[in-house]
């Protein structure tokens, strides 16, 4: 038969060339694949029929029909790139998927700003709240997959990458510098990001998987010739939100009434040796007078930049994805840069027909350097931090000196000018200038994997990974100032988190006649984490010139070393049965052995069960006039049965002794309160939802209802601390919680008209929680910041976990500016912080002495965690234009604003300007108090206030961005396929009646028990960004 | 042929799955799951051999020596709450509370204080049980030696609880509510609830336990350092002096002081470690801190120290928390300028602070716990309040405490006139010698008098709430029999 030759081209909606579609002669196996700029060129008889697919795009049938030159249009296929659900140790189709589970795809956070991918999650899935706990870079999101599960264990979902469950959480032991594990993957690598939500689905990771699951599946090649792109971005990032403080006139106004208050109250008056005043201005040699603005000495705007280079393509048989990153990141505060170096080889290889081997490896380095930010778990009180010293520092001292010296006191402090009073608190600027605290990780994830197919339908796969993480931490202080002060000190140490994985799986699927399908999986998993930290302080620096741990120091003594392992052995199955594909049924069971769990109860055994109908695949829907409003209807229920023993110490169950020095020889000291009897969190849920597709799927809605039921509840019961245990606590199972909610998801193609479109999702969540039991009648479990430094939450039974607890206060008394607080009889009592002696702080309102509020008098202040949350993003496209906007919402939680009781102290702290409001004269009404020197409990300082209880419900505009896609033309001949630029603004802005810098601020990170609560932690930064996308 | 394939094919995956993976792992299941941590011992293996039984010793002391407890912690506290010191920095986190008598059961000061108290007092529980169930680890006379270890700690660490946390005994001999008295180790879950006992009943416990160490306990060890770190006979004798004076039994402190006193100066222990005070009292703070004055110290090493807010180093001398109050002691004209106890404060400007601990980053000044003066103190306070005064030990023994210091002073006429006058030059003496070394809030207390204000901070009367600590939140609200 006479051949012709046939040249075009394949477009997308935009028109813009598709490299790497396959063309094939229908019935042949005669084809190519288009150019880079999507053209090709096949010989074939003038007759055929041309089959055009790509991945991504709906497949295209076109008739040659004599022609020589065709061109083809592809529409993108939507559904396609949904159509695939990854599922624990496999994948399944969205049809016949009866779980609960979001995806996202890794195009959505690639460009972000972000140092991890799970920060640019926030309301992007359905059911997963992200919390951003504070402006520092690479600090672990707060994520909650429906809420809060567990109340000693984490809640951190499971993080598994390319089939390996990964190590997350806080590794570094570096509890000055930020270092999420989760940072050390390139967001431009992900392919997809699924979330396992319900227990049907997460079951088949069992005892893992009681916070639900994050699988992570890296970028592989396609069909076709090697695809090159570049993604870049530039920005820049500023703190916003951050209250004003008083400048130095009115700092000394507000002090020096507080002084001659306090002289008064304490019936001093005529007193001549009580001063009147303490603060005193201090003037420039020009006369004019000092005046610091500490933002200026603390904060900085970072400039970022972020690239990100790939290699693509692949044969039939053959695929690979090569790809090197760079991103270097400054934050808001001065020396907080993260950078990110990582190159990653993906690999997979058909090598016979029953044959195939992957494999894929990520080598990453990541720096994350900051100063002491105050802001991270444990940190909120400490006199370092940054942004408490930022709002504290008095104004009307220098920073530096004229001389061009630190303004410094001669005990280790700022120096306080003419001001008579000293400071316990550092000055900022020499910590910054002088001492350097860094984190930086070496880490290998890789996995190798083997397929064998004996037989159609039958697969056996082994699957080994590694993740093995090396952390390096370096911290030194000056001599000069601060904590090294006198001194000089430089600590490093060595921390391993290193864990292989090997997975064993035998899938065998068949169908039966024309409908049943059926499958089964068998599998046996174990993981084993080895993890030790070694390291040492070196202290007296020989000279000032050395400023790193391999300098000259007089002294050395090792930092607290660790050593642990930990496994898991675990088999399991899973069963799937589809009937016409129109009832579908998901069997689960999981078998997991544990080390950390006490002798006899290490193993469990976990499983749920789904079912679905696809009710509009029935005959007599699809006649039915609904049909052609709802075309897919899906009706789904799961039950299951998950496990959770992660315990954060790997040793948990048993009665330990360490050894230490008392007087230069050993010591043996009880350490541990064990628990041979320690077993498993079990949680039981329950899921019921449906898939509803309107309008030919334009319009597609996921509903779901769950409750989860967790009991058995491995908790930290306090014992008597007069029993002498170490920390006053032992692990036990005791207590139980639910957390029942609803979730929308509804995407709608809003405009597909022409060049014009318009795609929204909206999502929304509610979450009730509530604990049911705990350790015994009227038991609660009492939640501190920073360690013990503060009370600041409570979990109680009858309300949710870690609600915010402390004195409750009732205003201002107008006659005499005196704070109000209700006692635990419900009785007002007043506060004045100075009086005679002899007489009481604390007086009724009528004047009569009162017993001081204690912590008998706390209450339950609010529940802190969100009852509502979701996300609202759009994107629109115009010819070559797109316009993204993403909302983020979340409420019905209240935040203990406790870095107001700092911004309001009465000590020689310098306060926001909201003080200039104080109470001055009887009869004003106001919500600040008389200011007395001293008074550190009026606002907040002592002890948390409901005064300081805000409603946390906000919007923000959590990312925008406005891309243009140049014209294709204009590159000819260079290889360049497309060109995207854009500009993006990431926490764009906040509407919230919230007074504080941030609601999402959470001082104590991920901890369960002590959620809500924002102390001196910095704010959130606002970054700007132009990018750029090119492919070739 | 096709079979043929077929079969290579699933022989293929059979090996490849046994060869690489049950091999590997599947048998090592149990010991995987059975993890033995290599840097701390499980209970089982404590009384395994005679050197673990020491460590647990030494563990003892240095439940003592924690920085909450009497490595600086608990003297400071006890210090600050009296008039010696000014607060400069208001921060709760090193005593702003204690000092200014803000204390509430929620303090972090009321808890730490009294977990790190009865932590050091379940390690002796601890050992005390083990030995007598594991009687064969340690020759006999060895076990016995430990125990007696084990009831000193015990009492000392009861006797830091009761005069914090229980009314002081002279107020009403001890009918009172005291403390939990826990006298057997706790490891489990188990026993959670223990109602208080009199103030009564916990000093006839420390009696008993001191009476019983002072014949168990060795009468010297090998070492200066072992003799300053570890008690020995003449330790318990010294504490019971201690003790005795709180209660007012000022016959058994003559008593038992006189076992470790000689009867004329140079005064001195006759029998076990030589106790005297040294020819200066700087040589105890700084260049040997373990001669015979140091009775019991809390020893520091750059390996193993007290370092931060609560490091007495840190709070009086490198971080400058406190002052010495110019019209506590610092002001009284007995302590003349010529007095050696003079060159361990050290002025800045106008103000003055204390410098007896002055060794810093790392901080390595031993912590005083038991020293030769206080006793002899005790003695002399006991001779002048005896039911028959004897003024004149008292006072040559007074003398012999000041002039070591300041060796021309001598003692005015009218303070060995009186009993009272000379109590009262005791008094002042001791506020002299021991500032800084926890003791003045309990001298105050155990005499009922008011805590004097200073400062900013309020006076406070024997019958205020304030007067002693708070029990901790955390002990009522798991202690159902509280």
């Amino acid at each position: 038969m006479a051949q012709t030759t046939v040249k075009g081209k394949v477009l997308d909606d935009s028109k813009m060339g598709i490299p790497g579609v396959t063309v094939l002669v229908k019935g042949t196996t005669l084809g190519t694949a288009t150019g880079g700029d999507g053209s090709f060129s096949l010989a074939c008889p003038p007759d055929s029929r041309l089959v055009f697919s790509f991945v991504g795009y709906a497949t295209q049938e076109v008739a040659v029909g004599g022609r020589s030159t065709l061109s083809v249009t592809l529409a993108t296929d939507a559904k396609q790139l949904d159509d695939v659900v990854v599922v624990g140790y496999g994948t399944q189709t969205k049809a016949e998927f009866t779980g609960s589970a979001a995806r996202v795809s890794g195009d959505v956070v690639k460009d972000l700003p972000v140092q991890s991918f799970d920060q640019g999650l926030a309301g992007k899935a359905t059911g997963v709240s992200i919390g951003q706990p504070n402006g520092v870079l690479n600090n672990a999101p707060v994520i909650r997959i429906r809420g809060v599960n567990s109340i000693s264990l984490s809640s951190y979902p499971l993080i598994v990458v390319d089939g390996i469950p990964i190590n997350t959480g806080n590794l570094s032991a570096n509890t000055t510098v930020a270092n999420n594990p989760l940072g050390d993957i390139n967001p431009a690598d992900i392919e997809s990001i699924d979330v396992l939500k319900d227990a049907a689905s997460t079951a088949i990771y069992g005892s893992r998987a009681a916070a639900g699951v994050i699988l992570i599946t890296t970028k592989n090649g396609k069909n076709g010739k090697a695809r090159v792109t570049y993604e870049g971005w530039t920005g820049i990032t500023n703190a916003v939100r951050l209250p004003k403080m008083l400048n130095a006139e009115q700092f000394m106004l507000i002090k020096n009434e507080a002084v001659l208050n306090a002289k008064i109250s304490s019936g001093n008056e005529n007193n001549s040796t009580v001063p009147s005043a303490s603060f005193f201005p201090t003037y420039n040699a020009d006369g004019s007078l000092v005046d610091t603005n500490w933002y200026d000495q603390v904060y900085q705007t970072g400039v970022s930049q972020n690239h990100s280079l790939s290699v693509s393509g692949g044969s039939e048989t053959t695929k690979y994805y090569l790809s090197a990153n760079y991103s270097d990141q400054k934050g808001i505060l001065k020396t907080n840069e993260f950078t990110r170096k990582g190159v990653r080889f993906n690999l997979s290889h058909q090598l016979t027909p029953w044959l195939s081997l992957s494999a894929n490896a990520n080598y990453n380095n990541s720096l994350n350097a900051s100063p002491n930010t105050g802001s991270l778990e444990g940190n909120a009180f400490g006199l370092v931090g940054s942004a408490r010293l930022a709002w504290l520092s008095a104004p009307n001292v220098y920073a530096i000196n004229p001389d061009g010296s630190y303004n410094l006191s001669t005990a280790n402090t700022l120096g306080m000018g003419n001001n008579t009073v000293a400071s316990n608190f550092y000055n900022p600027v020499p910590l910054l200038d002088l001492n350097k605290y860094t984190s930086e990780n070496d880490r290998i994830i890789t996995t190798f994997s083997v397929g064998v197919t004996p037989f159609k339908g039958l697969e056996y796969r082994l699957n080994y990974g590694i993740d093995r993480l090396k952390i390096e931490n370096a911290n030194f202080q000056s001599a000069v100032h601060g904590p090294g002060f006198g001194s000089g000190n430089a600590t490093n140490s060595s921390v391993l988190a290193d864990n292989w994985n090997v997975t064993n799986t035998l899938t065998y699927q068949r169908t039966l006649g024309t409908k049943h399908a059926l499958s089964l999986l068998v599998g046996y998993d174990v993981q084993k984490f080895n993890n030790s930290l070694w390291g040492a302080t070196r202290s007296q620096v020989s000279d000032s010139f050395f400023d790193t741990f391999e300098g000259s120091y007089s002294n050395i003594v090792p930092v607290t070393s660790a050593l642990s392992e930990r496994a898991f052995a675990s088999g399991f199955a899973r069963f799937t049965y589809d009937f016409d594909k129109r009832y579908f049924l998901t069997v689960n069971v999981r078998r997991d052995g544990n080390s950390a769990l006490g002798t006899g109860k290490k193993y469990g055994t976990f499983g749920g069960v789904s079912g679905g109908w696809a009710l509009s695949q029935e005959s007599f829907y699809k006649n039915s006039a609904l049909a052609d409003v709802v075309t897919n209807l899906k009706l789904r229920a799961s039950w299951g049965k998950v496990g959770n023993g992660n315990l954060p110490n790997p040793y948990g169950s048993l009665s330990l002794y360490n050894s230490a020095l008392y007087a230069g020889v050993a010591t043996w000291v009880f350490a541990q309160g064990g628990n041979p009897d320690l077993g498993w969190e079990t949680s039981k849920q329950t899921n019921v939802g449906a898939d509803i597709g309107l309008f030919n799927d334009r319009v597609q809605l996921d509903l779901t209802y769950y409750r989860n039921n967790v009991d058995q509840l491995i908790l930290n019961v306090p014992q008597t601390p007069s029993k002498g245990i170490p920390n006053n606590a032992i692990l036990q199972n005791v207590g139980a919680m639910y957390n029942r909610g609803f979730e929308a998801g509804i995407t709608a193609n809003l405009v597909n008209s022409g060049k014009f479109s318009w795609t929204s999702n909206l999502n929304y969540t509610t979450n009730k929680n509530m604990v049911t039991e705990l350790y015994g009648a009227g038991s609660e479990i009492v939640g501190t910041t920073s360690t013990s430094s503060e009370t600041t939450n409570i979990t109680r039974v009858g309300y949710s976990v870690g609600s915010l607890y402390g004195a409750r206060t009732n205003g201002v008394n107008p006659a005499n500016g005196q704070r109000i607080f209700i006692n635990a009889k419900g009785e007002q009592v007043q506060y004045n912080h100075a009086v005679p002696s002899g007489q009481s702080r604390w007086t009724y309102l009528d004047g009569r002495t009162a017993a001081a509020i204690s912590v008998s008098d706390y209450q339950l202040l609010g529940n802190a965690l969100p009852t509502w949350y979701g996300g609202f993003n759009n994107t629109l496209k115009y010819g070559n234009f797109d316009l993204t906007v993403n909302f983020v919402y979340s409420g019905g939680n209240y935040v203990m604003n406790g870095s107001k009781a700092t911004w309001r102290d009465q000590r020689f702290w310098n306060n926001t300007t909201e003080v200039l409001d104080r109470w001055t004269t009887p009869g004003q009404v106001t919500d600040i108090p008389r200011v007395v020197y001293g008074d550190l409990l009026s606002n907040g300082s002592s002890f948390p206030i409901s005064a300081n209880v805000e409603k946390a419900d906000f919007l923000r505009l959590q990312s925008a961005g406005i891309g243009y896609r140049l014209p294709l033309g204009m590159f000819g001949k260079s290889g360049i396929s497309s060109v995207r630029v854009y500009s993006q603004v990431f926490n764009a802005f906040l509407i919230t009646k919230y007074t504080g810098t941030d609601p999402d601020i959470s001082s104590n990170g991920n901890t369960n028990t002590t959620p809500g609560v924002d102390k001196n932690s910095i704010p959130q930064g606002r970054t700007f960004t132009l990018g750029v996308n090119v492919g070739f | 042929m096709r079979t043929r394939l077929f079969s290579n094919r699933l022989l293929f995956a059979a090996s490849l799955g046994l060869a690489l993976s049950l091999a590997t792992t599947a048998c090592k299941e149990k010991e995987l799951l059975n993890p033995v941590p290599k840097t701390s011992l499980q209970g089982s293996l404590l009384f395994n051999t005679p050197d673990r039984v020491l460590g647990q010793v030494n563990g003892m002391y240095a439940g003592l020596k924690n920085g909450s407890f009497y490595g600086g912690r608990y003297p400071m506290l006890s210090d600050i709450r009296g008039e010696e010191f000014i607060n400069r920095l208001q921060n709760v986190f090193t005593g702003y509370d204690a000092w200014n008598h803000t204390i509430n059961s929620g303090s972090n000061d009321a808890l730490t204080t009294w977990s790190t108290a009865y932590a050091a007092i379940n390690s002796a529980n601890l050992v005390i049980d083990g030995l007598a169930a594991n009687p064969n680890v340690v020759p006999a006379a060895t076990a016995a030696q430990y125990t007696g270890e084990a009831k000193f700690v015990r009492a000392l660490s009861y006797f830091a609880l009761i005069t914090f946390y229980g009314q002081p005994y002279v107020k009403d001999a001890g009918a009172s509510s005291g403390v939990p008295l826990r006298l057997t180790g706790e490891t489990t879950t188990a026993n959670n609830d223990l109602a208080r006992s009199t103030v009564a009943a916990v000093y006839t416990q420390i009696l008993k336990d001191l009476n019983e160490a002072e014949t168990a306990l060795p009468l010297t060890y090998s070492t200066a350092l072992l003799n300053t770190t570890r008690a020995h006979r003449n330790t318990a004798i010294a504490l019971k002096t201690r003790v005795y004076l709180n209660m007012g039994r000022y016959a058994d402190v003559v008593t038992e002081a006189q076992k470790i006193v000689s009867a004329t100066a140079p005064y001195r222990a006759t029998t076990g470690v030589a106790h005297q005070l040294q020819a200066n009292v700087n040589t105890v703070f700084s260049t040997d801190y373990a001669t015979t004055e140091s009775i019991l110290s809390m020893p520091m090493t750059t390996l193993d120290n007290v370092s931060g807010q609560n490091s007495l180093g840190y709070e009086y001398n490198i971080n400058q928390e406190y002052n010495l109050n110019p019209t506590g002691i610092l002001g009284n004209a007995a302590w003349r300028t010529t007095d050696a106890r003079r060159t361990m404060l050290r002025t800045s400007g106008t103000t003055v602070y204390l410098a007896k601990y002055r060794t810093a980053n790392p901080y390595l000044d031993y912590v005083p716990v038991v020293r030769y003066a206080e006793v002899l103190l005790n003695y002399a306070e006991a001779l002048t309040r005896q039911a028959t005064p004897d003024l004149t030990t008292a006072a040559a023994i007074l003398t012999a405490v000041h002039q070591r210091s300041d060796a021309t002073y001598t003692l005015p006429a009218a303070s060995v006139a009186t009993a009272s006058a000379l109590t009262s030059a005791i008094w002042v003496e001791r506020r002299i010698e021991l500032l800084g070394e926890g003791f003045r809030s309990n001298d105050l207390l155990r005499n009922l008098l008011t805590i004097p204000a200073k400062g900013t901070a309020p006076s406070i009367t024997p019958s205020q709430p304030e007067y002693i600590f708070p029990i901790p939140n955390a002990e009522i609200s798991s202690n159902k029999l509280l």
